[in-house]
């Protein structure tokens, strides 16, 4: 596999990003990974995109992961300077209520990708003047990619049952049935609420196999 | 718009009715275009008045809604002829919803044809069609649109499933988004397994059609409207 | 309650008007705006109306639904409603295997399967870090390079058929029936071929692949030539084409877009040059690029295109080394927790996933970014001004595959 050739791009990534990166970049295959917490996205990505040496002007993806810890929103970002592509990962959003700042101002064609990923977990771009559920019928009740949303067995849906139990609203107070919510240290590092490092991925090859947060199976 | 307990007992109809003064520009009558009951509820025998929906049409016992009842049992020289015209020009609708449309759209040009059984035009609008052909795995999304679109085909009129996701939900039996097969919803003839099912698979199950077309078995005679699997299955 | 004189009205009163209570059949459900930019859509100025080009079309490549506001004949503002093909792949794929990823990503571009096989393939083996041998590589570029061309040819007879051209369609599926024929005897299937394995591909090249292939590619060279000759100075294809949907590079670029409709406005953007994967770095082929940004310069990139992969096809087959076409793996894949990001150049533009594993058989997160989906957001800038037989050339230009954009 292509590992990552360019310090210079690390190098750079480190000194003009220092304090917004909650870990030092580092390279994973042919990729330079950036974990930032989610108010510093709008910094962070202008900063990359519009630098003169790093110029990252295409955004090659955007998406929401949900950990089963915290939520995270990865964006990829690619450069005509650079042969890498260059991962951010704002962590540390709470399940319960992600928000994270939009970059629609940065590249306008992130407005459908954020809508997707409010439709699939919930996540709130604050400043995205459009999100509105984008896959789902706009009277869909559940986020379909969370880990607490499961999809149904055919065992649990015995005969008769025509309805699709996780799409019906539950009464208030009433929590489902579904404890066990499958979880990752693969997803990266893991940030508190206060943007403090709790756990790293296990994935980063700067480290060594350092046992983290518990990996359940769903 | 709601009609007033005063006004209709004072005047017995109720075709006139006020509006909310907040929702009417300054000199328009709205007039809410509800259905019309009779003040005596007896008075068509319990049946409502007006059939505003095809199921009731279904059960009307009186008028003629196309179907002669003991009539269609007996085969007349008439009803064989129009059953081969029928037959052999049967007009599908432009449903490809998924990626059976590709096999569909390959069945239909030059290296399988399907004009070869009349069956090249493909209508873009439901008013025109015969038969929906529906290639492709429909969500529940699509279930509205596509449900709107079979009741705008007029009768007689086909349902093909083709392709495994229509037939049963497929390799998609799991998903949140999807109609585990269109029997759910709609009545269908003909059933074209396959992930996706080759063109000529297709063209088998459309001369199926056919066949049942001239031989009046399958569904239309006697099909309720609405789907095949009963509730609760 | 009004009082008694206002009640009694003429039923001849010229302004009378009846409201029909909203059912289901209206085209435009009257919700409440929810956002900034549906109150600010649905806001009619004197004049305009709405139209809805419904799920249902012959022209919206699957089932697409474009509520466009109308003035006239122009188009004011268009609002694309996409989902009605979602189907849940992605968590379809969270429940099941890494192998079982491979056919649950083939009907994402159904057009061109082999590329959206190889995006758990791909993300898999840069998981692993996986050697994957020579011969399979070069395999997968025959496959790829072969699916490119059949999803062009259609692209082609696609954007005719958008602008009332009945013939180039024909074309276009003879040359795919033929292409994918020859596929069907290398992986047997026609469409959702299920080739692509983790750590190679499924089987070697067999005699009749090879016999149907050696025929076509003698053909190939006038078939593409004659595709051309029919169209490229068609008067009508011509006029209809040149000038409508001029992106420039900037809003490519803001928008995400990848591609051909990328590389139509002269940003030379192709991964398998810009991130090169598998052996396309041993191959000879050029960009094509154009600078105009217009659908005729994405048509022609098309074309182009097509020449192009037809001199791949030559040189792998020429270089075709010996050996197996799998790597060895066991069957229960167990991935130890990690994060990777493939893409690969599809016809569409680049396709890529990022696939998160946490040490179990199956994947944890497994996102795929579809071109179509970002390049159909250009359509809404696009199309305003246009007239509304104009939509569809922009639509059908930017090649839009619904099987990826609604996953």
């Amino acid at each position: 596999m292509r590992r990552t050739t360019d310090r210079r791009s690390l190098q750079h990534l480190d000194e003009r990003l220092g304090d917004h990166l909650v870990v030092p970049a580092e390279a994973m295959g042919d990729t330079i990974e950036l974990v930032i917490a989610p108010a510093s996205v709008p910094a962070v990505m202008r900063a990359l995109r519009e630098d003169g040496d790093l110029r990252y002007e295409l955004l090659a993806d955007i998406c929401g992961v949900d950990t089963g810890l915290t939520m995270q929103v990865v964006y990829h970002l690619w450069s005509p300077l650079s042969p890498d592509w260059v991962r951010v990962i704002a962590d540390g959003l709470s399940r319960d209520d992600p928000r994270v700042p939009s970059i629609t101002f940065l590249w306008p064609g992130a407005e459908w990708g954020e809508r997707e990923a409010y439709d699939m977990f919930g996540i709130e771009f604050e400043g995205n003047r459009d999100l509105r559920r984008i896959y789902m019928p706009p009277d869909y009740l559940a986020f379909p990619l969370r880990k607490d949303f499961a999809l149904a067995d055919d065992a649990s849906r015995g005969p008769g049952e025509g309805i699709r139990h996780m799409e019906t609203p539950l009464p208030p107070g009433e929590v489902r049935a579904n404890p066990v919510i499958r979880t990752s240290a693969g997803a990266g590092a893991v940030l508190g609420p206060d943007g403090e490092l709790l756990a790293l991925g296990a994935g980063s090859i700067a480290l060594p196999e350092a046992p983290d947060a518990a990996e359940e199976r769903a | 718009m709601e009609v007033s307990e005063q006004d209709k007992g004072a005047k017995g109809k109720g075709a006139v009715a006020t509006a909310d003064t907040a929702d009417r520009k300054a000199g328009t009558i709205i007039l809410p275009n509800t259905t019309w009951t009779p003040a005596d509820p007896e008075a068509y025998g319990g049946q409502p008045a007006s059939i505003d929906h095809l199921k009731q049409l279904e059960f009307a016992e009186k008028g003629d809604n196309g179907r002669w009842g003991a009539l269609d049992v007996v085969p007349t020289t008439a009803d064989l002829l129009l059953d081969y015209l029928r037959a052999n020009s049967l007009w599908p609708l432009l449903s490809g919803l998924a990626c059976c449309a590709m096999e569909m759209m390959s069945a239909a040009t030059d290296v399988n044809d399907m004009d070869r059984f009349n069956m090249f035009p493909f209508r873009a609008s439901p008013r025109q069609a015969d038969v929906l052909i529906v290639a492709g795995t429909l969500t529940t999304k699509m279930s509205g649109p596509l449900i709107r679109l079979w009741e705008q085909m007029p009768e007689p009129k086909w349902c093909v499933a083709m392709g495994d996701c229509t037939c049963s939900g497929g390799r998609y039996k799991r998903s949140y988004s999807t109609v585990e097969g269109i029997d759910r919803i709609m009545p269908v003839d003909v059933y074209v397994p396959g992930c996706p099912p080759r063109p000529e698979g297709l063209i088998y199950g459309m001369l199926k059609l056919q066949q049942l077309v001239i031989e009046r078995r399958g569904q239309w005679q006697d099909r309720k409207v609405g789907p095949t699997v009963p509730d609760g299955v | 309650m009004t009082s008694d004189r206002e009640q009694v009205r003429s039923l001849d009163d010229p302004e009378i008007m009846v409201q029909t209570p909203a059912t289901i059949y209206d085209a435009i459900p009257p919700l409440t705006p929810r956002t900034e930019r549906e109150a600010e859509f649905y806001q009619l100025e004197d004049g305009e109306m709405f139209l809805n080009l419904g799920p249902q079309h012959p022209s919206t490549h699957g089932v697409l639904r474009v509520v466009m506001k109308i003035d006239g004949e122009r188009i004011v503002d268009v609002d694309p409603v996409l989902g009605y093909l979602h189907r849940g792949v992605e968590k379809i794929c969270e429940y099941g295997d890494w192998h079982h990823a491979i056919s649950n990503t083939d009907p994402l571009e159904y057009a061109a399967s082999m590329f959206s096989e190889a995006l758990p393939v791909l993300a898999a083996e840069q998981l692993l870090d996986l050697e994957v041998p020579r011969r399979a590589d070069y395999i997968r570029v025959l496959a790829w390079e072969l699916n490119r061309i059949s999803s062009h040819a259609l692209f082609i007879g696609w954007l005719a058929l958008d602008l009332g051209g009945l013939t180039p369609i024909l074309y276009g599926f003879a040359e795919r029936d033929e292409i994918v024929e020859m596929l069907a005897a290398l992986t047997g299937q026609k469409l959702l071929f299920n080739y692509m394995r983790i750590g190679g591909v499924n089987g070697d090249l067999n005699h009749e692949f090879l016999s149907r292939l050696g025929d076509w590619m003698s053909r190939a060279g006038e078939h593409i030539n004659g595709q051309a000759k029919l169209m490229n100075e068609n008067e009508i294809f011509v006029n209809r084409t040149k000038g409508l949907g001029v992106l420039d590079r900037e809003t490519a670029l803001g928008l995400g877009m990848s591609g051909p409709p990328l590389r139509a406005t002269g940003v030379p953007y192709d991964v398998r040059r810009a991130h090169p994967y598998s052996v396309y770095p041993e191959l000879e082929f050029d960009i094509p690029t154009r600078s105009d940004g217009d659908s005729y310069a994405r048509y022609l990139l098309h074309i182009e295109e097509i020449k192009q992969s037809l001199r791949i096809i030559d040189q792998v087959l020429h270089k075709m080394p010996d050996g197996p076409v799998m790597a060895k793996l066991p069957r229960l894949l167990r991935i130890p927790p990690n994060r990777a990001f493939a893409a690969i150049e599809s016809p569409r533009g680049q396709y890529g996933v990022y696939a998160v594993s946490d040490g179990s058989d199956q994947p944890f997160r497994f996102r795929i970014h579809d071109p179509s989906f970002f390049n159909l957001q250009a359509v809404g800038s696009l199309s305003e001004g246009q007239v509304l037989a104009d939509i569809m050339a922009i639509m059908a230009s930017l090649d839009p595959i619904m099987g990826g954009i609604d996953k």
